[in-house]
């Protein structure tokens, strides 16, 4: 048995920049769409701004046909990216959207239309189109918004929009070299930079008023190796709603040995076996597993549609008495954090499973409403393009108490899942499948031969059955873009270590009979 | 001002800040979508878009830059800063404009419908309350519905650039599509169908698409997984397109210079069994995968990428052509006007054999009918293929029992070879289409 596993402390430089107690960035003044400075070589863009009385008009329009709520959202948002590729700066590249989008809801019927062109007649028949789905009078005329104060969950002084890619550009040279020192054998090397900077202005016939300065930011290193005919790959990132002051030459370096550790430990992986097996999940990269299992089938939407599996669950036993699950849009500077929802609903931390019993669902206003609860601040939506829709926010496994060495010294033969990669559930059945970047054998309590292809195959109603141990090492460090019915969303997950009693496999090696 | 008078004045005001070369993608469109649940209209949204994506060449330097904001004093601005992104970036030999000799002129496809913009909404509320009441007629398990929905889009797509080209065409989509659960409890299933096309006139029948959903939905009630076994599979039509997804996707020219696909060494030999035939022909005039010219502005014309099984050409676009020295038609594909145009295929059909799948299925012993792939599979840089499938047992040639929960292993080039047979059942529907086809044998994974 040859020990493949390379054990360095590969969590190190996430630690170094997680929230220590708790360190609520002050909230910035808001000034109405004046950007950051932006830095004196870039010309700025120009700012775009709705006051409080052409916000009143617009919900007064939108509400003509007599709907029962309105709501205007004002989103003017910049991203900007540099890439490197093969040693070169591939491309820096910038972008700007702006609009506005309305909606009007009556029952179940939502209303819904948008528009880039600012002009005062075009976002008034913005509001008349959108408030067609309507019929009858007026019933609300008058409009009194007053600005709702909200915490901060941003962890950003600096803003990345505020740093020329040149400046950005020195952090990816010094991946690129620390990824190709790592080892002779890594023959590509990929770095980009990438942050999304949007401002919100939400205004609701309920007199809401909402503005939210939003910035997500991301660093990634990604590795490929080569050697005797074997290929492999490997990808470390770090990102949240961070300001520029989390990146440095440091992170810059630890991630590139990290994305260089991955690629040389999967460099001689064998193919996956195929079968039922047990398996561990590493903490902290493997939360995805239950956003997608889990978490969509426990979103208000399916719920009052009675399309997902557990829509008649809550109050129900759904997983072993070890599993708690929850979706918290509140945790300091992850990538799904968020200080309000798309509606202005401030975010909060929704116990979803307790001990195995759910006890909730992720809703919107709408589904909210018609399903005689409240909003849990998960109404969210990607653009002023789309109306908001039940989403997850950072969706986690909560921490339990069984030993991270126990767990592992409990398998004789499983798998041992250190990432996860993408996956795609249908929330009806729960079925799910995963792909798995960096996984290992288990043979006898200890961790052996380096995994390629493996998947992830089941349903999220089973898996939650046979989660038979959980550790207390929770960590979120997962991210990505979750996508729902069209719209792409920033959202974060974690875990603890944990082990779930089997699982279908699908490898490549498949015994043959 | 129009569109490509905007798009024009960006291109001559651009040529004075320097730069060498400039690209205006410019995309505006409008849609209406509705949603039907239960009988009720359930969303009605209205949306109206534009956007540039500009490119720009400054010593062999690329930046790019997008915006939804046309104003005149924005524009210029935008465009400046453009430029100044270029100045980052390192300079490439082979960046740059594609070259356009040679070309054809442009064809009108016939991909725009005068009368989609005078369907009443009346109408489209009508096919969707339609559709959605016959598929849940369909069978009496089928207890609720996802929803019901009609789609309808006109857009203008325009490409200016410093070489003089300024090119245009204008298309209309029009979409409707249901989707509903049969079972209860733990024992759901939802099944969908959908018809999208550019004519109002060449959408399938309301009946046909219902009954495809509520076919669905039913067919994998019960669904459980088989034992491993190595068998033959029939891979029916249209779960194939996931397959060959993967297969195009090696077929990549930058992964092939790059040497990270399977396919690197294969050019101009057999990876497939000589019944596969694989073009790629954006020239079909009113289908939904059909454009006059590409993301880079090039006239389209019809490529034959796999001939008789043999290996004929990588998909590049002009710009990893140049860096891999190779002169091919190039196929460029856009994803929006927020990122430059890059080497992917636009409208791919598999050629029909001419067996019928029933045929086919008859005469097998044991083996699996692949109806949903859960993902593409194919592992770009080895060729592995581990999917998970779902589908129907075939016992003594006829279909025996639902399965779910199983996966396909094996190698891509080695399925690919192994297509035994291919049936006469092509169905043009979308822009990956093939028909269904027999492997001789495929490791089946499931229980021990």
């Amino acid at each position: 048995m040859k020990a493949y596993f390379v054990p360095i402390k590969r969590r190190d430089f996430i630690k170094k920049s997680a929230v220590g107690g708790v360190v609520f960035a002050t909230a910035p003044l808001w000034k109405l769409f004046s950007y950051s400075l932006p830095p004196p070589d870039m010309v700025s863009n120009p700012p775009i701004d709705l006051d409080m009385d052409t916000l009143r008009k617009l919900l007064s329009i939108a509400m003509e046909n007599g709907g029962e709520f309105a709501e205007v959202y004002l989103e003017y948002n910049v991203s900007n990216s540099i890439g490197l590729d093969e040693d070169k700066i591939s491309a820096a590249a910038r972008g700007v959207d702006m609009g506005v989008g309305i909606r009007v809801l009556q029952g179940e019927k939502t209303g819904y239309a948008h528009t880039d062109d600012m002009s005062p007649d075009k976002l008034a028949e913005t509001a008349r189109v959108a408030g067609l789905i309507a019929s009858g009078k007026a019933k609300q005329k008058s409009f009194d918004l007053s600005k709702k104060e909200i915490p901060n969950y941003y962890l950003v002084k600096t803003s990345p929009d505020s740093i020329t890619p040149q400046e950005k550009a020195k952090l990816l040279w010094k991946a690129n070299s620390v990824a190709r020192e790592y080892d002779k054998r890594i023959t590509q090397v990929g770095a980009s930079f990438s942050d999304i900077n949007k401002k919100i202005i939400i205004a609701n016939s309920e007199g809401v008023y909402v503005t939210d300065d939003q910035t997500i930011s991301r660093l990634s290193v990604s590795a490929s190796a080569f050697e005797n005919g074997k290929r492999s790959r490997g990808y470390a990132y770090k990102g949240g709603t961070l300001g520029y002051e989390h990146y440095d030459f440091q992170i810059a370096e630890e991630l590139a040995k990290e994305a260089g550790r991955v690629t040389m430990a999967m460099l001689p992986a064998e193919d996956a076996p195929a079968g039922e097996y047990p398996i561990i999940l590493a903490k902290g990269d493997c939360g995805t597993f239950f956003h997608e299992a889990i978490g969509h089938s426990l979103e208000g939407d399916g719920a009052r549609r009675k399309t997902t599996c557990f829509w008649d669950k809550k109050g129900k036993m759904i997983a072993s008495k070890i599993v708690s699950l929850a979706d918290d849009g509140t945790v300091p500077g992850k990538r799904g954090s968020i200080n309000v929802d798309d509606e202005g609903t401030p975010s909060q931390n929704t116990i979803l499973i307790k001990d195995g019993v759910c006890t909730g669902f992720l809703y919107d206003k709408l589904n909210a409403k018609l399903m005689k609860t409240k909003s849990t601040g998960n109404g969210r939506r990607e653009s002023y393009q789309h109306y908001p829709i039940p989403r997850m926010t950072n969706t986690y496994l909560m921490a339990g108490k069984d030993d991270p060495e126990d767990i592992l010294k409990s398998v004789k033969n499983g798998i041992y899942i250190a990432k996860i990669g993408g996956g795609n559930v249908s929330p009806t059945t729960g079925r799910f499948v995963f792909s798995v970047p960096e996984g290992y054998m288990i043979e006898d309590g200890k961790i052996t031969v380096p995994l390629k292809g493996i998947q992830l195959m089941g349903n999220g109603p089973d898996v939650l059955m046979n989660i038979t141990m959980v550790g207390p090492d929770l960590e979120i460090l997962g991210g990505g873009t979750c996508g729902k019915a069209g719209q792409g969303k920033p959202v974060s997950d974690g875990n603890p270590t944990l082990k779930v009693a089997k699982i279908t496999i699908g490898g490549a090696r498949i015994q043959r009979s | 001002m129009n569109y490509k008078d905007i798009a024009e004045k960006i291109i001559k005001n651009i040529t004075r800040l320097g730069v060498d070369e400039a690209e205006v993608y410019l995309e505006s469109d409008r849609n209406l979508s509705l949603r039907i649940r239960n009988g009720d209209v359930e969303t009605v949204k209205q949306s109206s878009t534009k956007g540039i994506g500009l490119t720009v060449y400054k010593d062999r330097k690329l930046g790019f830059s997008y915006t939804s904001d046309f104003a005149e004093e924005s524009l210029d601005e935008f465009a400046k800063r453009t430029v100044q992104l270029a100045e980052v970036a390192d300079p490439k030999p082979w960046n740059g404009l594609p070259d356009f000799e040679k070309e054809e002129t442009q064809k009108d496809l016939d991909l725009w419908d005068s009368s989609i913009p005078e369907i009443k909404n009346e109408t489209k509320i009508d096919i969707a309350k339609k559709v959605e009441k016959i598929a849940l007629s369909y069978d009496n398990r089928i207890k609720n519905s996802t929803g019901a929905g009609f789609n309808d889009s006109e857009s203008e797509t325009i490409i200016v650039n410093s070489k003089g080209i300024s090119r245009s065409f204008r298309t209309t989509g029009v979409n409707f599509s249901v989707s509903v659960i049969a079972g209860e409890g733990n024992n759901m299933q939802s099944g969908g169908w959908s018809s999208s096309k550019r004519h109002f006139k060449d959408l399938a029948t309301i009946e046909s698409v219902a009954k495809e959903a509520g076919k669905r939905a039913v067919a994998k009630l019960g669904a459980k997984p088989v034992k491993t076994a190595e068998v033959p599979v029939v891979f029916d039509r249209y779960a194939a397109g996931t397959f060959w997804y993967g297969v195009l996707f090696a077929m990549n020219g930058d992964g092939v210079y790059k040497k990270t696909t399977f396919l690197t060494d294969f050019l101009g030999k057999p990876i497939a069994s000589e019944r596969i035939t694989l073009t790629d022909n954006p020239t079909i005039p009113r289908h939904i995968g059909s454009a006059p010219f590409d993301g880079e502005g090039k006239i389209t014309r019809e490529n034959t990428l796999v001939e008789d099984g043999i290996l004929k050409m990588f998909i590049y676009d002009s710009i990893t052509a140049r860096k891999a020295g190779v002169k091919v038609n190039t196929i460029a594909q856009r994803r929006g006007y927020k990122s430059p145009a890059y080497a992917n295929f636009l409208n791919i059909s598999v050629k029909n054999g001419n067996i019928h799948r029933e045929k086919i299925i008859e005469g097998i012993d044991a083996g699996f009918y692949v109806t949903g792939l859960r993902g593409i599979g194919t592992d770009i840089p080895t060729g592995n293929y581990s999917v998970g499938a779902s589908g129907f047992w075939i016992d003594k040639g006829e279909i025996a029992f639902p399965v779910d929960g199983i996966t396909l292993g094996g190698n891509t080039l080695e399925i690919l070879q192994n297509i035994e047979l291919v049936a006469d059942d092509l169905d043009m529907r979308g822009t990956l289409n093939s028909p269904s086809f027999k492997v001789t044998k495929l490791a089946v994974g499931g229980k021990r």
